[in-house]
């Protein structure tokens, strides 16, 4: 009798329903509920295919000059038109989608890994480490991060792994202080307590209690990063200090085409769409990214 | 309070220290020898002869006497020569910074101006149009490169209207900030979108609080309820957030500056690196600190008398 009730919970819909359900799942319910985030997630996706099969859709060689076709107004040929050498716009456009999205997710990744290493580390054996990081991270807090990363490559050489790297030399400080922060917390609640206790060893601590907790808050930082690290790397090309000529790069087309102001604006209105697009659509899924990982504003 | 004052200032000299060393480490982390950089313009130098001049500035010193040396020239205001113009780097940025200050002080003002009254409408106005239209914007603000808003800016109102000037500084009064109008409104979207959600979730948490239900519950007038018992407490933070951002405005005015033409010390840091000038480009980049540094320190000091908690812990 007892058996058959359970076989008939098991097979209807209540047990679906009161099944207790796991933490991703809810966060990935909320997320794909989100249009915002399904909007800028299709978005990315076109961008990065974009950048995948850049030799495949683009009309032109971006890099091809044809002197007969400079300074070309749009057409069907030409949908942004040519630049000063007649260097087809439109391909130079997709092409610079993958120094973006490289910089961009590469920047994000590289300085998450290490704000999340020397966060942990700071925030939970405190101390000589915590004191030296903090007193790093408060020295560099009093810079502008732009102005910092700018006198960066000046010192590496302007060129566009320098300006990677400087952007990195930045931005780690932010996880790191966000990892710090909620490690100090985490450190002092009982179930770390609790685990202590039972006789956990500092590893398990670390990556099994610790680092679970704060992964959902790091990743919405890192997706915001992502937009930040966009926005600066194409300042810094713009000064010249990025990607060098002849690459396709956003920043530095934006550059060139002041130039052409007068008689070509839409080559100075384009490159700036194009990062507006990537950035919008990276913060559409940060904010909804947030929404669904952070158990703070859940409803 | 001059016992927070005073201990706020002393805090402020380790960070002033290590903002110096940092300076210096990017000084030593220059590739190359630095008389060959300095003499760049000049005629091939020998072995001697660069040895001597090495000695001269003291460049063959241990690290540590070059860094006490380097210390105690700040102190005296001696931040070296500039290699193209040959005028001392402290009178080069001397000049040129009342320009960027001028600008991020405009452009600070037109955010409050702009974005403070917008997050407070969103907030009172909660879930309507004008809430979302407000959040739009804000999130437009966030993500749209803030040079590239000021090339379009350019387009607009230099190219296509022709009603301001889209390059440079104006001589005259009037000229002058014609030409402050357009870099600025570029400057204040940096900080623009960011004020306007502050605002917004700031009044929208003080709104929540009892005090603001007693108000109601007393009878008091919606307007008398909103702004003279809500509003001044929801600007604190908002006074955290422009005093804490004040680092990344300062950073979109080296790109503005030099989008237009404004002879700020932005400017002349770019254009320093393209001149190998380094010891212009750190010692900007130091300034640039340093002011970040004295403006927390006035918001902080601000703080003791706008939040009388402060004044009496």
């Amino acid at each position: 009798m007892e058996d058959s009730i359970v076989e008939f919970a098991a097979s209807s819909d209540i047990a679906e329903q009161i099944r207790p359900k796991s933490f991703s799942y809810i966060a990935f319910q909320q997320f794909i509920r989100n249009e915002r985030a399904i909007l800028g997630l299709v978005v990315l996706l076109l961008l990065v295919l974009a950048a995948i099969f850049a030799e495949q859709i683009s009309p032109y060689d971006p890099y091809k000059t044809n002197y007969s076709n400079v300074k070309q107004p749009p057409s069907a040929e030409h949908f942004i038109g040519t630049d000063e050498l007649g260097r087809d716009g439109f391909s130079r456009l997709i092409f610079g989608a993958r120094i973006s999205l490289v910089i961009g997710f590469l920047v994000s990744a590289v300085s998450t890994t290490i704000g999340v290493v020397l966060g942990a580390a700071s925030g939970y054996f405190g101390g000589a480490i915590d004191m030296f990081i903090m007193r790093v991270v408060d020295v560099m807090m009093a810079f502008p991060l732009l102005v910092l990363a700018i006198a960066l490559v000046a010192v590496f050489g302007p060129s566009q792994d320098n300006l990677m790297l400087a952007l990195i030399c930045v931005i780690w400080i932010w996880p790191a202080r966000l990892v710090r922060g909620m490690v100090l917390s985490l450190r002092e609640t009982e179930f770390i307590v609790g685990a202590k206790a039972l006789g956990a060893t500092e590893t398990t601590i670390i990556f099994r209690h610790i680092l679970p907790n704060v992964f959902p808050i790091v990743v919405v930082q890192a997706s915001f990063l992502v937009a930040d690290a966009i926005l600066a790397a194409a300042a810094l090309s713009y000064l010249g200090l990025g990607a060098q000529p002849p690459t396709a790069e956003w920043g530095s087309m934006l550059s060139n085409a002041k130039e052409l102001m007068r008689i070509l604006p839409v080559m100075s209105i384009a490159p700036g769409l194009a990062i507006m697009v990537t950035v919008l659509a990276n913060n559409f899924i940060g904010d909804a990214l947030r929404d669904a990982l952070d158990p703070t504003l859940r409803r | 309070m001059e016992q927070y004052i005073f201990r706020r200032i002393i805090l402020m000299i380790p960070l002033v220290f290590g903002v110096t060393t940092a300076t210096f480490a990017l000084i030593h982390l220059i590739p190359g020898d630095p008389v060959e950089l300095m003499m760049s313009n000049a005629r091939q130098l020998t072995t001697e002869e660069i040895d001597r001049i090495r000695d001269k500035l003291g460049l063959n010193d241990p690290l540590p006497v070059q860094y006490v040396r380097y210390l105690t020239n700040l102190l005296k205001g001696d931040m070296g020569d500039s290699v193209r113009s040959r005028s001392p780097v402290t009178y080069e940025i001397a000049q040129r910074l009342p320009d960027t200050i001028i600008l991020t002080v405009t452009s600070i003002l037109l955010v409050l101006v702009f974005a403070l009254p917008l997050g407070i409408i969103s907030a009172l106005k909660r879930g309507t149009w004008i809430d979302t239209a407000a959040m739009t914007f804000a999130l437009l603000g966030v993500s749209i490169p803030a040079f590239w808003f000021g090339i379009m800016l350019m387009l607009i109102f230099g190219l296509h209207l022709d009603w301001l000037p889209t390059v440079g500084q104006g001589k005259t009064l009037i000229e002058f900030t014609r030409s402050l109008i357009l870099p600025s409104v570029t400057l204040s979207l940096i900080l623009l979108g960011l004020v306007t959600r502050v605002a917004r979730s700031s009044m929208l948490e003080v709104l929540g609080l009892d005090y603001v239900r007693t108000a109601h519950a007393k009878g008091m007038g919606l307007r008398r309820v909103n702004f003279r018992h809500a509003l001044p407490n929801a600007l604190i933070p908002i006074l955290t957030i422009v005093s804490g951002q004040f680092a990344s405005l300062l950073g979109g005015a080296v790109v503005i500056e030099k989008v237009f033409g404004w002879p700020g010390i932005g400017r002349l840091a770019v254009d320093a690196i393209f001149g190998r000038d380094y010891l212009v480009v750190t010692n900007t980049v130091l300034v640039f600190a340093i002011m970040v540094i004295v403006v927390n320190l006035v918001t902080d000091i601000l703080y003791t008398f706008i939040d009388p908690r402060i004044r009496f812990q």
